[in-house]
């Protein structure tokens, strides 16, 4: 049985999800395939959460272009689908003057980029912005900003599907076919029959690329592993504090998230293949040693969690790093549009992305924009974000506010309930994680697991068997202690 | 509107229950004892193997008997309790700001009491390196999912960590069809009691691999396998020694750490040794009107030390409230040679004191000394000393000298 | 010969030693009270342990209430004491120290609940 529409779009992380909302303004039928069971599972899951500036790219790149292009819209897009955002700038700490010229050059490539506001400044100025720097000067950048990457994607996501377009979580693309005028796509169970595909598939961009006859291209997998610290120390990094960068890797940060976290990373390392997840122990030495020469203000007691995200980088055969590759190729691949490499900074490019692969279709075909588009999104209120007065008001319509399911993160069951009945239909226990920031804290799930793996059975009639922690095969019990009659 | 107590207990666990029944006994009425869960009892609810008691009522009990008892004192002097309500923040003024389903509630104390217990030590507060699959839990987690909620989390299981709890869990799990492949410790001596080495391991024939960590976790939705390596003296990993154990679950019995979260919005210190509140002879803090006992100030080996632990302060909160202060405790107490921890941190000088020790690895044929200006003004010889067990050592008012510092000491 | 024992009986665990000539008890030293000297005895004879666990409930607020044995059994019977065990149910409310089984397997002993576990109908 096939399912007929206009535009599939392979992957649904950040970049997916940023091109299904774009997409959306328009009268089509779109559906995104996500292989994984929710849409930050990947790279826009596991990255440093920073909005970045544009300084750091070659001038005239795709990647410079379109990094300026997000970052300057990240404030207005933050508030139309409420995401967490902050615009608190960031420095890039030195010390010999070796690294004071690379930071001017630095500085001179933002500056033609079009980056606003990029200064040198020195040892005084630096340690008023940032007291508990070790470093002689830096380059500051204020239009640089820190961002709820999951609330970010989740948002793009929702805000599509409030737009009309179908998710398919756990959809994984296995064949690829052109027919006629169409492209035949098999994903999990289903079939479509869609004219236009977007290829986003992240770190699998290569593989659906070769599916599409758009071959020859090569990709290196940067493994970055990072280390979370409690946060109670977030206070001690007002903003992002980096090592002077070069082109190709951004050096070792001390970043702090939307929720007070503190990010040690990432190391970053090339590799020919992807293979897991796992973060490891000669990285995290590294990453320790190296942010203490930076901001030597943790011990191993800090430590929450480490964790590991990987980039899909585009290469050539000399194995140089390319630009972001957004590509069409009418001759052997019409109407099908190759993201291919989109590593850092797609996140903060991630519209203007969206907005490029939209303007490639309107260069071949008439779209037409839907009167009833709504930009705007709610994202699950806060309730530790409100004032006692308004609290108390919520708890006094939704009694569901005064229960506190998370004790370290402050969630309470309301917020708890939303997220598990969140549009996109994502059900694992990390999908509740994303969308509420609950298991984030200190205890790591100690106290509120068991009450989230039982809401979700509950509130989606899921069996304990079934529950899943993230994706396929992690499963988190494997039957009852006592079983009743029938079990 | 805020409303008034004379005393909140925060935690409705052994330490506060005891408290609580122990201040009405001394003649305070206006208690309000407020806890998380539906039901009293903190984390004994979950715990229901035996060995509670034995001091406390000379038998054996479980942990839901042992608390039971307490919480039918409570009921039976007619002490308000605040259950599904849990304690959002507490300022350096004593105000209390609870959040229930009823709503929200501001409380002024006159005495606020810490006793919120411990929370685990984590996987990623170890940083272990590895994949993050299903299948890891902490000992807590996985005995909350087994006894209370009925679920049963793993089929081949390593444990690290043979704190009591793990090997409790060992036991627990096989009895209940799984097989428990071995525990690893890092130490070079079990961490938990040995008549728990006994009972839990070898009754049932589990290996237990001292001088040995996990250093890698491997699988990507449930957990197949974890590297483990010995480890030399300075507990580092031997990568030489690395071997694979395919399993399909790891229980983490790693540590527990005061929960102190409530105590610092307080502004209260804690000692960098317990992680709990740094406390005088009175278990007052370094904030007047601020006590803690329990686990919260220092995790316990046993309940029923927690409970005459948690009466002694009650006693002192009495005393605040009939006073308006306590006295002032000028003696310093340092941790010397040996030593991992030590409470009380401060002493008056005026009073018999029991000090609760823990020492830091193991002493043999030793002397607890308690030193004051180069005298030893009180030691306890102890045949045999391990971090598991805390030592009790009582210092008599009349061995005082003056109101230098005491030094703790291990020889 | 020597035998080396843990007593389990208090948290104490005292290291006992006990010397053996065939079936004989020659000394038993270490312990640190005349329980210790009992748990070794009866060690060397039919070691004997406690048992805790749980039983399903039916309608209660939670679906399990723990149980345990007053009173040590062979350890060789324990299986079998696991096997009673599972199949046990009770119905809510149920309060702790009630006697589910007087005399559990024969073995002079009683199973007895521990936790108190109200009443709560629920829609399924």
């Amino acid at each position: 049985m096939k399912d007929v529409v206009d535009v599939v779009i392979i992957g649904g992380g950040v970049v997916g999800s940023a091109v299904a909302r774009e997409l959306s303004r328009y009268d089509l039928r779109i559906c995104v395939l996500e292989k994984n069971f929710d849409v930050c599972y990947e790279t826009s899951g596991r990255n440093t959460g920073v909005v970045h500036g544009g300084f750091a790219y070659d001038s005239g790149s795709l990647k410079a272009k379109l990094c300026v292009e997000g970052n300057r819209i990240m404030g207005d897009l933050s508030k139309e689908l409420g995401f967490d955002f902050k615009r608190c700038g960031k420095v890039l700490v030195g010390n010999t003057e070796q690294e004071r010229s690379s930071l001017e050059r630095t500085m001179a490539q933002g500056e033609r980029n079009g980056v606003q506001g990029l200064r040198i400044i020195e040892d005084e100025e630096l340690h008023q912005m940032v007291p508990s720097v070790v470093g002689k000067f830096a380059m500051f950048s204020p239009n640089s900003g820190i961002i709820d990457p999951f609330g970010y994607t989740i948002s793009l996501a929702e805000n599509a599907v409030q737009n009309g377009v179908r998710y398919y979580l756990k959809h994984e693309v296995t064949s690829i076919r052109r027919n006629g005028g169409c492209w035949e796509i098999t994903a999990g169970h289903q079939q479509f029959c869609a004219r236009w595909v977007i290829n986003s598939a992240g770190l699998g961009c290569k593989k659906i690329s070769d599916m599409l006859g758009l071959c020859g291209l090569d990709l290196v997998f940067s493994k970055d592993d990072y280390i979370v610290l409690d946060n109670r120390l977030g206070s001690l990094v007002p903003m992002p504090i980096y090592t002077v960068p070069s082109n190709t890797y951004m050096g070792i940060h001390v970043t702090v998230t939307t929720d007070g976290n503190v990010l040690l990373g990432p190391t970053a390392e090339d590799r020919k293949e992807f293979e897991n997840y796992g973060v490891e122990q000669k990285n995290i030495d590294y990453l320790v040693d190296c942010a203490r020469a930076l901001w030597p203000h943790f011990t191993k007691a800090d430590f929450i969690r480490t964790y590991c995200g990987v980039l899909p980088k585009w290469v050539d055969k000399n194995g140089l790093i390319q630009d972001f590759g957004i590509e069409i190729n009418d001759d052997f691949a019409p109407n099908a549009i190759n993201l291919f490499g989109i590593e850092s900074p797609g996140l903060t490019a991630s519209i203007p992305i969206a907005r490029t692969v939209i303007s490639m279709m309107k260069e071949r075909e008439h779209l037409l924009e839907k009167a009833d588009f709504n930009p705007v999104r709610k994202k699950i209120l806060r309730f530790s974000d409100q004032s006692p007065e308004e609290q108390e008001s919520m708890i006094a319509q939704n009694s569901d506010y005064g229960e506190v399911i998370c004790r370290c993160q402050k969630v309470t069951k309301a917020e708890i309930l939303q997220a598990i009945h969140n549009p996109l239909g994502a059900s694992s226990m990390i999908s509740i994680k994303y969308r509420t920031r609950c298991m984030m804290g200190r205890c790591q799930g100690g106290y509120c697991q068991m009450r989230i793996a039982q809401m979700l059975q509950d509130e989606l009639g899921i069996n304990d068997t079934d529950l899943l922690y993230s994706n396929e095969g992690s499963n988190l019990f494997f039957g009852k202690v006592r079983k009743k009659a029938g079990q | 509107m805020t409303e008034k107590h004379d005393v909140v207990i925060i935690g409705g666990g052994p330490a506060g229950l005891a408290a609580a029944v122990e201040m009405k006994k001394k003649g305070i009425n206006d208690i309000l004892l407020i806890e998380r869960e539906k039901t009293l009892g903190g984390i004994l609810r979950q715990c229901i193997h035996d060995g509670f008691g034995l001091i406390r009522f000379g038998q054996t009990l479980s942990g839901p008997e042992y608390v039971q008892r307490f919480i039918d004192e409570v009921d039976h002097l007619g002490i308000a309790v605040l259950t599904d309500s849990t304690v959002w923040t507490v300022s350096k003024d004593k105000v209390v700001t609870v959040m229930s389903p009823q709503g929200m509630r501001t409380i002024r104390a006159k005495a606020v009491v810490f006793s919120m217990g411990c929370r685990e030590r984590t996987r990623g507060a170890l940083a272990i390196p590895g994949e993050r699959p299903a299948g890891v839990f902490t000992a807590g987690v996985a005995q909350s999912y087994i006894n209370l909620h009925n679920e049963m989390i793993g089929h081949e299981v390593v444990i690290l960590g043979s704190g009591d709890i793990g090997m409790i869990m060992a036991r627990r799990l096989t009895l209940e069809g799984a097989h428990v492949i071995a525990v690893f410790e890092i130490q070079s001596i079990p961490s938990g009691l040995p008549r728990n080495v006994h009972q839990c391991l070898d009754d049932f024939g589990i290996p237990l691999y001292l001088s040995h960590t996990v250093t890698d976790i491997h699988g990507a939705g449930r957990l197949e396998s974890v590297t483990v390596c010995k480890v030399d003296e300075k507990l580092h990993p031997i990568p030489e020694t690395k071997q694979e154990w395919a399993c399909d679950t790891l229980i983490l019995s790693v540590g527990l750490i005061p929960e102190n979260e409530l105590s610092l919005d307080a502004g209260v210190t804690l000692d960098s040794c317990t992680h709990g509140a740094s406390v005088d002879e009175f278990f007052q803090t370094d904030r007047p009107g601020f006590f803690a006992a329990g686990n919260v100030l220092h995790v316990h080996d046993l309940v029923d030390m927690v409970s005459i632990e948690a009466e002694k302060m009650a006693d002192s909160v009495a005393e605040f409230l009939r006073d308006g202060f306590l006295p002032f405790c000028p003696l310093e107490v340092i941790v010397g040679k040996d030593i991992g921890q030590v409470v009380p941190n401060r002493v008056e000088g005026l009073h018999d004191v029991s000090f609760f020790i823990r020492s830091k690895g193991q002493q043999e044929n030793c002397s607890i000394q308690v030193v004051q200006n180069g005298t030893v003004i009180a030691s306890k010889k102890m045949r045999k000393m391990i971090p598991a067990t805390m030592a009790e050592v009582k210092v008599k008012k009349s061995n005082f000298l003056d109101s230098s510092p005491l030094e703790v000491r291990i020889v | 010969m020597k035998k080396v024992f843990t007593c389990i009986i208090c948290p104490n665990g005292c290291n006992i030693t006990a010397e053996i000539d065939g079936e004989n008890i020659i000394s038993i030293l270490g312990n640190g009270c005349d329980k210790g000297m009992q748990y070794v005895k009866q060690e060397l004879t039919v070691p004997k342990r406690t048992i805790t666990s749980s039983v399903l409930v039916e309608n209660g607020i939670i679906p399990l209430a723990s149980v345990r044995i007053t009173d040590p059994i062979p350890k060789e019977r324990i299986p079998d004491m696991m096997t009673y065990i599972r199949s046990i149910k009770v119905a809510a409310p149920v309060e702790a120290g009630f006697v589910i089984d007087p005399n559990a397997l024969g073995l002079e002993t009683k199973l007895i609940v521990t936790k108190s576990v109200p009443y709560e109908r629920k829609q399924k």
